[in-house]
């Protein structure tokens, strides 16, 4: 741990500046850590917390030399420092401009670690008092402890997504000369007032002769409140944020000592003002915190990362870690706080009121409840992991207020986040127990689906013939380069021709149309089936009356005419003649028509094949060759078709065969088969 | 006209509370485009009538800010035929130019001259080579980069990138085994789709006899109906599923497993848009009468295990059917239920 620290020590008369740098390295190496910033009071900015100087004392990524003395290795410090520090003047002076202002730095951003990046970035940060971690112990002047600073919430530590980048763990402020130092590791380390004190120490005894491992002292007790609510709980240090020195542990496992006398400096000396400080300080706070956040950003940063979208993303790291005390404590808070949240913006003051005052707990009416709650969830074992080294009520009231907080920050930042000016936005902050009214249409998504999915309205309706009523037809263009499209399947016209297809089916079918259009065409349908539907009944009727006679009338002297319609061939429109066929096969049996019986020509040889009941009539025009027929007179009887006449004629070398056959037993090979079995015996030469 | 029982926009009453801003539109309104013109042209939004039939109308109406009211503007509002799927403006006006172009999409892809007071039409551009069918297009994108160009999606299965300026088409290709249902431009040569095969694909135009598969819905051919790409950062998409409450956001990056799945509605989401300027924020509306504002988790954060919660809501009190989020002036969402369309601020 200890470390010779020479290299101040030989030129004490140098420049301030440097020896201050000198002083933070100093400081730094002394107890191994990262790095040491000092913080003061701007000369630019009144009243604001600026870079001073730093030391840089992490890894190195290019140039990396292991030194053979810890003298050479400090130099080699003090001179990385002070490159980085060039390199962030030249970055931020060549905002718009970085290739040509590059060269003046030694060093290139590619060049740096993740951890050299945070020190660097962390130069264009500036604290007011009371913000950030920096900005709140120089308020309080007390040293503020942050252990697991990559997950602390960006409210308190707003470099905390940097942080996690730079994998820097834990990060000490102390108040210190009308400044702070702050000092950063990527270790985890627990609160150790000896460290602080080490530091100071160090600080201030530029050469260090030895260090003591275990100092006596202890940082200031003084203000120390003595309402510690739960002595006797457990304490468990693991994940938690140390908010503030200054709060004791109760079970006395590390007994501090009020030691104010070993600060150099009065370390109260902004305890007055403290006091003076108004709210309105501390709600300045919270949005400072955000306004602070693009500075992250700023020109040589390559994240994308939009600043309020940070601190919701620690939030909600926060959120896990304290997930059990929140679900704990959420209802409780949330009631307290939901008059704020409900004004998105307002309740930002709001929020950041009540948290940014630890201090002041017992002037908000909620302190006395909170306490309690806080006690009760302690005895019930869920609260320790949040509370942990802070159990007196001021604190507990600063964590669980944090708690509410995250619970709500990232629609905090979501506001932030757009560019509301002063107006008020129509959304309110989405709460899980909003009451939404249910969906009053039964079909989800019934518009989009009209548009997308059920688009057949599209084009039922007018045809699209209007384009040239519109006068417009010489503008539409047309596809371009036919080949490349030709293979394009279009199954929407697929669709739509086999629909009028089927139209034109239907209008042939149907006797008396008085129109052509689609409508009229179901119409006249409609209508020719209620007929139709009269005829059965009154042949039923008539059948019940004993006219039996009509079952001779099977065979119908009109089957041959009925065979030869094709339907769903292209002749069917031109005519009606079909239709009027049609209106006898109305008188025939039903068991008739219930039959599949008409296929269309089809294939090399013209088949038609006609069953009726157990009948079959096939007829057959092909090209003839030798065989032919007796092979289809062979394929027809391995169907269990008995052929009981038989007609040919060959004209042309064209065969005409019309067979007559009957169903052998009671399998029945549909006319479909029939025919592609017959269409295959024509087919094979 | 007294005695006229058709109401005609310029009767539509325009009402506003509290920096939301109603339209009451004489017909149901499903297509919507904010204009493209920046401040200080107060927004301005094109809506499209949904009348299933021929007979449509496309309305233009405008934030009055003083008189605390969307106006419509008679003199620019136009027949279409057939209700439109989509209305873009030009992403990209001529700076003090009076007059801008408005595409819309039906069964052809058309663009209207919008001038300061009439709308003439420009071009119809046909994809089928018929004359008498052309498949309904479902939806397109006007590329933010190159302007010239158009893509368009088809229930044919089809994705067509036009050119514009010339009046042909570009590339055409079969992107999907079903239909088509939204598109969208990447950057300048690079757009992608989602179908009712319930795949998004990207398709570089350098190369375009391959596509990439980015996500796939669970449940096979459940469709995907709409599909937003986060201009801000591309590395993003949003898409939302048939009969589902859920917004599935896609890495780009790592296809096949979405980053998150946004599921607060409490009914099927019907759109969905990115904020404009914020990269991780995005907006989605559904039949639950909701609009959720939402912060997508970034690459890496921890999400709590029982999903995301949305930031900021508001309640319509009817089905949202459609949702915009204005380009040029992002403090402003457009949404539409019923015969209403509303202007809300962010």
């Amino acid at each position: 741990m200890c470390l010779a620290m020479a290299a101040g020590a030989q030129n004490p008369e140098e420049l301030p500046e440097k020896h201050l740098r000198k002083q933070l390295a100093a400081a730094v190496r002394n107890i191994q850590w990262s790095y040491a910033i000092f913080w003061s009071i701007s000369a630019r900015q009144q009243g604001v917390l600026a870079w001073s100087d730093g030391y840089y004392n992490g890894d190195i990524k290019t140039r990396k030399t292991t030194q053979p003395t810890e003298f050479k290795a400090d130099q080699m410090g003090l001179q990385r420092s002070e490159q980085l520090r060039e390199l962030y003047e030249s970055l931020s002076a060549g905002d718009s401009n970085q290739q040509s202002k590059r060269p003046f730095a030694s060093l290139s951003p590619e060049d740096l670690t993740d951890t050299e990046w945070y020190y660097l970035v962390c130069m264009s940060f500036t604290f007011s008092p009371g913000q950030g971690l920096p900005g709140k112990a120089f308020a309080s002047n007390q040293d503020i402890w942050l252990s697991n600073a990559q997950f602390a919430d960006s409210k308190i530590f707003s470099r905390s997504l940097l942080a996690k980048s730079a994998s820097i763990q834990t990060v000490v402020c102390i108040p210190f000369m009308d400044g702070v130092l702050e000092l950063g590791t990527t270790e985890s380390v627990l609160e150790d007032s000896t460290l602080i004190q080490q530091v100071t120490t160090s600080f201030w005894e530029l050469p260090i002769p030895v260090c003591s491992e275990q100092s006596v002292s202890s940082p200031p007790l003084a203000e120390k409140d003595e309402d510690i609510l739960c002595p006797d709980l457990e304490r468990e240090i693991v994940d938690t944020m140390i908010l503030d020195e200054h709060n004791l542990v109760a079970d006395g496992q590390a007994p501090l000592e009020g030691g104010p006398t070993a600060f150099p400096f009065g370390s109260h000396s902004y305890a007055s003002d403290r006091e003076n400080e108004l709210i309105q300080d501390q709600v300045e706070e919270l949005q400072a915190n955000i306004c602070e956040e693009p500075d992250i950003d700023s020109p040589h940063d390559s994240s994308n990362e939009c600043c309020p979208n940070q601190q919701a993303n620690d939030s909600f790291r926060i959120e896990g870690l304290n997930g059990a005390s929140q679900v704990h404590n959420g209802q409780l808070m949330d009631d307290e706080f939901s008059n704020g949240l409900h004004g998105s913006l307002n309740s930002s003051d709001c929020i950041s009121q009540s948290f940014a005052n630890p201090q002041r707990v017992l002037s908000f009416p909620m302190g006395e409840r909170i306490k309690n709650h806080v006690l009760d969830s302690l005895q019930d074992g869920d609260f320790t992991k949040l509370i942990s080294l802070d159990l007196q009520g001021e604190k507990s009231h600063y964590t669980k207020t944090i708690a509410a907080i995250l619970r709500n920050s990232n629609q905090l930042a979501s506001i932030q986040c757009f560019p509301c000016g002063s107006h008020e936005s129509s959304f309110v902050v989405w709460k899980r127990s909003m009451n939404v009214p249910k969906p009053h249409s039964t079909i989800s998504q019934k518009l989009v689906k009209k548009i997308l999915v059920d688009t057949a309205w599209m084009h039922g309706g007018q045809p699209l013939k209007t384009q040239e009523e519109n006068g417009l037809r010489n503008k539409v263009w047309k596809v371009e380069g036919d080949d490349a499209n030709a293979s394009h399947v279009l199954s929407e016209r697929r669709r739509r021709e086999k629909l009028n297809e089927k139209f034109l089916v239907l209008r042939s079918l149907v006797p008396s149309l008085s129109k052509v259009d689609k409508a009229s065409i179901l119409g006249d349908t409609i209508e020719y089936l209620k007929e139709l539907q009269r005829k059965v009944e009154e042949l039923e009727s008539r059948r019940e009356l004993g006219e039996f006679e009509a079952r001779g009338t099977r065979k119908h002297p009109d089957v041959s005419e009925r065979t030869s319609d094709n339907y769903g061939n292209k002749e069917i429109a031109n005519g009606r003649k079909p239709s009027v066929n049609k209106r006898k096969a109305c008188d025939m049996d039903e068991a008739e028509v219930e039959h599949h019986w008409v296929l269309p020509k089809d294939g090399p040889a013209d088949v038609k094949v006609t069953v009726i009941e157990k009948e079959v009539l096939i007829e057959m025009h092909c090209p003839w060759r030798e065989c032919l027929l007796l092979e289809i007179v062979d394929a027809t009887s391995n169907l269990h078709l008995d052929p009981f006449s038989v007609q040919s004629s060959t004209v042309d070398d064209n065969l005409a065969v019309t067979i007559k056959a009957k169903f052998r037993g009671s399998v029945v090979a549909s006319p479909g088969m029939i025919k592609r079995v017959l269409q295959r015996v024509v087919g094979k030469c | 006209m007294e005695d006229s029982t058709q109401e005609s926009p310029a009767t539509a009453t325009a009402t506003a509370t509290a920096n939301t801003y109603t339209f009451d539109s004489p017909h149901p309104v499903y297509a919507m485009a904010f204009s493209s013109l920046p401040a200080p042209t107060p927004p301005l939004l094109a809506l499209g009538s949904f009348i299933e039939g021929y007979a449509n109308r496309v309305d233009v109406v405008t934030l009055d800010e003083d008189a605390r009211s969307l106006r419509p503007e008679p003199s620019l509002s136009f027949d279409h035929p057939y209700p439109p799927t989509k209305l873009m403006f030009h992403p990209r006006p001529l700076p003090n130019s009076s007059t801008s172009l408005l595409a819309s999409s039906a069964e052809f892809l058309r663009l209207w001259q919008v001038n300061s007071s009439s709308v003439v039409v420009r071009s119809i551009l046909s994809n089928s080579k018929s004359s008498d069918f052309c498949a309904p297009l479902t939806s397109f994108d006007w590329n933010d980069a190159e302007p010239r160009r158009i893509v368009t999606s088809s229930i044919d299965t089809t994705c067509t990138v036009w050119d514009i300026e010339r009046g042909v088409i570009e590339t055409q290709l079969i992107a999907h085994d079903k239909e088509v249902y939204d598109i969208a431009w990447g950057e300048a040569g690079v757009f992608a789709s989602v179908s009712a095969d319930g795949s998004v694909r990207i398709f570089d135009l350098r190369d375009k006899e391959h596509s990439t598969i980015v996500y796939e819905s669970p449940r096979p051919d459940t469709p995907l109906l709409r599909l937003a790409w986060n201009k801000a950062d591309f590395r993003y998409m949003a898409t939302i599923l048939m009969d589902s409450n859920r917004v599935v956001i896609i890495d780009i990056r790592s296809p096949a497993a979405p980053v998150a799945e946004l599921q607060r509605h409490r009914a099927s989401v019907n759109a969905v848009a990115w904020a404009p300027q914020a990269a991780r924020h995005i907006c989605s509306a559904g039949d639950d009468g909701q609009a959720l504002i939402w912060e997508v988790p970034a690459a890496g954060a921890t999400v709590a295990p029982d999903g995301i919660d949305p930031a900021l809501c508001y309640t319509a009190g009817a089905e949202i059917n459609q949702l915009q989020w204005s380009a040029v002036h992002p403090d402003w969402i457009g949404i539409a239920f019923a015969n209403k369309v509303q202007l809300l601020r962010v």
